[in-house]
């Protein structure tokens, strides 16, 4: 596709199923060789991060015995240091070993080898050892979905300012991130599938997360693939929009104003976040 | 992120959101995907087959997923004499979305790539907010349809490409049933 603002170079975009959902680059045309390898690294990622895939190094990690240091890529390294970062600051409420509780609710596939229960790990138990080692210290299942999203967006943004490319944009199925002079106007898709707003926004990363429509119920409960405090389900009606210098942090942060927006206030200040609430209910 | 940045953000927070009821996004042509997919191509040569109703209960069984069409559209990707590939462009319906894309498939099987060619969805907004901000120059309400084309990226809850997965099984299956042996 190609498409235009006034004044601006032509832009071509394209879009591939990657991650799970649609990832869609969008670049000036005279870049458009470099479309390929920014594609590339989000399927770097995918390959590395994926928690379907049992050669994956999540696959590896839950397979690999109990304290025994797994050699992962130096990217799933990275992510899991952010994870890490984030589970401290959050008192445990960002948790990267949900995994547990998506395959019991059905948002993940059954592809562990243990009792679910057995999973009892939590992240405060990953320790990364160097920029390719990682040792779990009790059985867990790693989940780093929208992060690992958040962190792909990032690794192709980064690839493509490498190569000389002066604006662009990297949209994962709705983490993304853009970097140039221009601006971009970006439609935010409510919890209930409507598009009501547009923003204009700069070079920056924004995510947004919602469930409105990916609940189950089981056990009398309402399920959702957003875990919180408590490794509860949480059941939000509305869309949580982050806007942040990196997408990784923008993904994370989403999932944490979700679960406890008391929690997330003094978090967004530390991580140069901010929430984009709607425009009739005023800024955070 | 320096605050002056974010202050930037907020100033222009929100611009009137005009949806057409449809919204379409075409990212690539046939052609510009069968030259994205198979680059060391000289060129791609329709290839017209017929799937008995036994391959299409076949397709299904092996793919888990009905092929509905009995003529897909297929490319054979040619370097001289040789066939290095095969190009089929299918199409997927979901609850609010059409999607076509491109799929690659060697010689031998193996899914060499996978393009979005467009994606529409049916189900757009509605105008919540009648003041318009000028902020696209030369635009007016006018241009809404137009300015849906302009507004590719969307944020919110992701959308799963489940569709697509089952999607290009099923084009797996075909090559299987119907392409393996003109190789």
């Amino acid at each position: 596709m190609r498409w235009r603002l006034v004044g601006k170079a032509d832009l071509i975009t394209r879009c591939r199923p990657l991650l799970g959902t649609f990832v869609e680059i969008s670049v000036p045309d005279a870049h458009a060789d470099a479309i390929d390898p920014a594609f590339a690294a989000i399927a770097h990622v995918q390959q590395c991060m994926s928690f379907h895939a049992p050669d994956s190094d999540l696959g590896r990690l839950r397979d690999a015995p109990v304290g025994v240091p797994v050699a992962v890529d130096r990217d799933t390294v990275a992510v899991l240091r952010v994870a890490r970062a984030l589970y401290d600051s959050s008192h445990g409420l960002f948790d990267v070993t949900i995994g547990r509780e998506l395959v019991r609710d059905g948002f993940l596939p059954r592809v562990s080898a243990l009792h679910l229960r057995q999973y009892t790990g939590c992240a405060a138990d990953i320790e990364i050892i160097d920029d390719n080692h990682v040792c779990c210290h009790r059985p867990m299942l790693i989940d780093l979905g929208g992060i690992a999203k958040g962190y792909a967006v990032d690794r192709a943004v980064e690839f493509l300012i490498a190569h000389q490319v002066d604006e662009g944009l990297v949209n994962a199925g709705g983490d993304l991130r853009s970097f140039g002079e221009r601006v971009w106007p970006i439609a935010l898709r409510d919890a209930d599938d409507v598009i009501r707003w547009t923003i204009d926004l700069p070079a920056c990363a924004l995510a947004s997360s919602a469930n409105l429509h990916d609940r189950r119920r089981s056990r009398g409960r309402i399920r959702t693939a957003h875990i919180g405090d408590g490794r509860k389900a949480v059941a939000a009606d509305h869309r949580i929009s982050v806007i942040a210098d990196r997408c990784i942090i923008a993904d994370a942060m989403t999932k944490i104003a979700m679960a406890s927006p008391a929690l997330a206030v003094p978090m967004f200040n530390t991580y140069g976040a901010h929430l984009l609430s709607d425009p009739n209910e005023g800024m955070m | 992120m320096a605050q002056m940045k974010w202050s930037h953000v907020i100033a222009l927070p929100v611009l009137a959101t005009v949806s057409a009821p449809v919204s379409a996004t075409e990212y690539l042509s046939v052609a510009d995907a069968q030259r994205v997919l198979i680059p060391q191509a000289q060129n791609f040569i329709p290839f017209a087959v017929t799937l008995s109703p036994a391959q299409l209960a076949q397709i299904k069984k092996a793919s888990g997923v009905p092929q509905h069409s009995a003529q897909p559209k297929i490319w054979r990707a040619m370097n001289g004499k040789a066939t290095i590939g095969w190009v089929i462009v299918d199409e997927v319906i979901g609850k609010h979305e059409f999607i076509t894309y491109a799929t690659a498939i060697s010689p031998d099987g193996h899914v060499l790539g996978v393009e979005i060619l467009s994606y529409r969805e049916s189900k757009g907004g509605q105008v919540r907010d009648p003041k318009w901000r000028n902020i696209f120059r030369g635009k007016t309400v006018r241009d809404q349809f137009k300015l849906n084309k302009d507004i590719p990226n969307i944020s919110g809850a992701t959308l799963s490409c489940r569709n697509i997965t089952d999607g290009v099984k099923r084009l797996l299956a075909i090559h299987a049933l119907a392409l393996g042996r003109e190789g």
